[in-house]
């Protein structure tokens, strides 16, 4: 961007560049027609038809939602010192939306519910209570 | 209705932002402290951001839902309108309150 990086490592950073936005197009293709049919779909529930223009505006929007969704995430979960984003990060970006928001926690209950690596979880919590045992025991003799 | 969006897709977005965020700050502290000796800190430090599969999974319904609100909203202005096919004006309508909403 600057000059300095530019004569810094020259055609390598251009070409890296070019690379990326290739990338990232192939991404926004993908990301567009998963858009398409949702949003279509959801057009027949309404008994609507959808024009092309108008779902290839809302997937431009959507992205670029992602993308900014993207770095939210990010700062709240540094924010947080963590490393990476967790479901609590998601819910927050949504805040400013009451109803969003709550419609976002029930839908992270229902992940939570139905996790298939709960194996995990039961581990990790098992460790922790390994960990605590000990403790309690002594308190208790 | 089982249409939402692929959570690898939407991983590699997340993936592309933050990696580009990571080379970012990687430069900015190479022009701060150019000592090289936090040089192995700091590589540990900037490493990118990661997600777990069910913030991934939150995130794409989160953009599900972005797009299925901005479709049922601007079919509610198109159905008062009394056409039947949603247009861009019926999208300019609603967009002011969708993008505040989001």
């Amino acid at each position: 961007m600057d000059p300095i990086t530019m004569e810094g490592d020259f055609c390598g950073s251009d070409y890296e560049k070019e690379e990326d936005d290739e990338a990232t197009n192939h991404l926004r293709d993908r990301f567009r027609l998963s858009t398409i049919a949702i949003a279509e779909s959801e057009a027949k529930q309404n008994n609507m038809e959808i024009s092309q223009p108008v779902m290839v505006c809302i997937s431009d929007l959507a992205f670029k939602y992602a993308e900014q969704l993207a770095e939210d995430l990010e700062l709240f979960a540094h924010h947080a010192s963590r490393k990476s984003v967790n479901m609590n990060d998601v819910i927050l970006s949504a805040h400013r939306n009451k109803h969003l928001a709550d419609t976002l926690r029930s839908f992270s209950y229902d992940l939570k519910g139905k996790e298939p690596q709960s194996e995990k979880k039961r581990k990790k919590s098992s460790n922790k209570e390994d960990k605590t045992l000990p403790s309690v025991l002594h308190i208790d003799s | 209705m089982e249409n939402t969006f692929d959570q690898d897709l939407i991983y590699a977005i997340f993936k592309v932002i933050w990696s580009k965020k990571a080379i970012e700050r990687e430069k900015n502290e190479d022009g701060e402290t150019s000592k090289g000796e936090e040089r192995a800190g700091t590589s540990k430090k900037n490493r990118p951001t990661s997600a777990n599969s069910n913030a991934v999974k939150l995130s794409c319904e989160l953009l599900r839902l972005f797009v299925t609100e901005a479709v049922q909203r601007a079919a509610t202005i198109a159905e008062a309108e009394g056409g039947n096919k949603i247009e861009a004006t019926h999208l300019e309508r609603i967009l002011p309150q969708l993008l505040l909403d989001f």
